[in-house]
């Protein structure tokens, strides 16, 4: 099938005015919108820049914007988008060039949260245990692979990027909810901040986002009960 | 990076669902405000300037006014049953802002929201039409 394919372009160094390029390929229904990429590089314009690495929809590199929404460039198929596609940077971190987004402060508030295991007591001999339902409670956010499809979705994280952020919230619940983690008080603390799950209006365009489904606004909002009653259950 | 500029992007570029809702919960809330603002200085006019009331009443009386008043009482509803759900999903029951089911909800508060407005819409606009027609 023939598509149009339209991709903002930005080079800073090539007086950075912000254009669009339209490219016209014959490609195949099942082509991803990556392999269009990769495509308009190798045949077309070898200065077209943008991240990707495993291209399977696990590493979270090439998350942008296609007709108008977040999803992974390396899972979103040419036949479920019609005939012209659009690829722009996702909003609200400053692009670099092209497709590519400075995501430090995306990172930046992600660590903000401190995502990782915390538990002062000595280690068992073995392993620190977990019943199924325990580990269940948390399986969901477990999932994100922080490609920053949701934080740049959001209405909130557009005007006002010190919101830390879907992404953030979601990787201090997988922690949080962990009954093997001793920092939920902690947690819970930074994320009752200005900054923190207040700052959710629950528009939903993060769990509509992301490319692994996890159910953020979900997440979201037990993070915010959790700090009202203190309750972990 | 984040600002007014990029907000007012994707406000206006940005596809989902959810912004849907998002977007009119605002617009509508604005909406009903700039109405009760207004409503409250021409209410003041009785008082401070009585002259100045006579002409506000005729305003309220002119088409433009007539017709936005109807589209009002759906900002109202809308509003009120939008803020009624976020407010069940976010206190009550989490667990309902499941993918399909919160975008179902959407949809939903739409079309419940326009059916309570109906019968309002239908005599406001019935008596507008007798107003003009001179009935």
């Amino acid at each position: 099938m023939k598509v149009t394919l339209k991709v903002f372009r930005y080079n800073p160094e090539n007086g950075g005015q912000p254009r669009y390029d339209v490219f016209h390929l014959d490609v195949d229904p099942n082509d991803r919108v990556l392999d269009l990429l990769e495509m308009v590089k190798g045949y077309h314009d070898g200065s077209l820049s943008y991240r990707r690495s495993c291209a399977h929809g696990i590493c979270g590199s090439d998350a942008m914007r296609i007709n108008g929404r977040n999803r992974l460039a390396c899972k979103t198929l040419v036949k479920d988008l019609g005939d012209t596609i659009v690829v722009e940077p996702i909003l609200g971190l400053p692009v670099l060039k092209d497709l590519i987004v400075d995501m430090e402060p995306f990172f930046q508030a992600y660590r903000k949260v401190m995502p990782w295991f915390i538990n002062n007591d000595p280690p068992p001999e073995k392993e620190r245990l977990q019943t199924p339902e325990e580990r269940a409670r948390f399986d969901d956010t477990t999932k994100c692979i922080l490609c920053a499809a949701c934080t740049t979705s959001c209405p909130v994280f557009w005007a006002d990027g010190s919101y830390f952020g879907p992404a953030a919230i979601v990787n201090a619940h997988r922690f949080i909810f962990d009954s093997r983690d001793q920092a939920a008080e902690e947690r819970l603390a930074i994320l009752a901040q200005e900054e923190g799950v207040w700052r959710c209006r629950t528009s939903f365009n993060c769990t509509e986002a992301c490319p692994r489904e996890i159910q953020i606004t979900k997440a979201i909002a037990e993070v915010k009960r959790a700090i009202l009653t203190g309750d972990l259950s | 990076m984040s600002d007014p500029k990029t907000a007012l992007q994707g406000y206006v570029r940005y596809r989902a669902v959810g912004q849907v809702a998002f977007l009119l919960h605002r617009l509508t809330g604005l909406g009903v405000l700039f109405f009760l603002i207004i409503h409250i200085v021409d209410t003041a006019f009785v008082y401070f300037v009585p002259e100045l009331y006579e002409h506000a009443i005729q305003l309220y009386r002119s088409l433009p006014f007539m017709i936005g008043e109807i589209f009002l009482v759906w900002a109202v509803f809308y509003h009120g049953l939008n803020g009624l759900r976020i407010i069940i999903f976010d206190l009550w029951k989490p667990e309902w802002w499941e993918r399909e089911f919160a975008i179902k909800s959407v949809y939903w508060v739409l079309v419940i929201s326009v059916l309570l407005w109906l019968p309002a819409a239908f005599t406001m606009a019935k008596h507008a039409i007798e107003y003009y027609s001179g009935g």
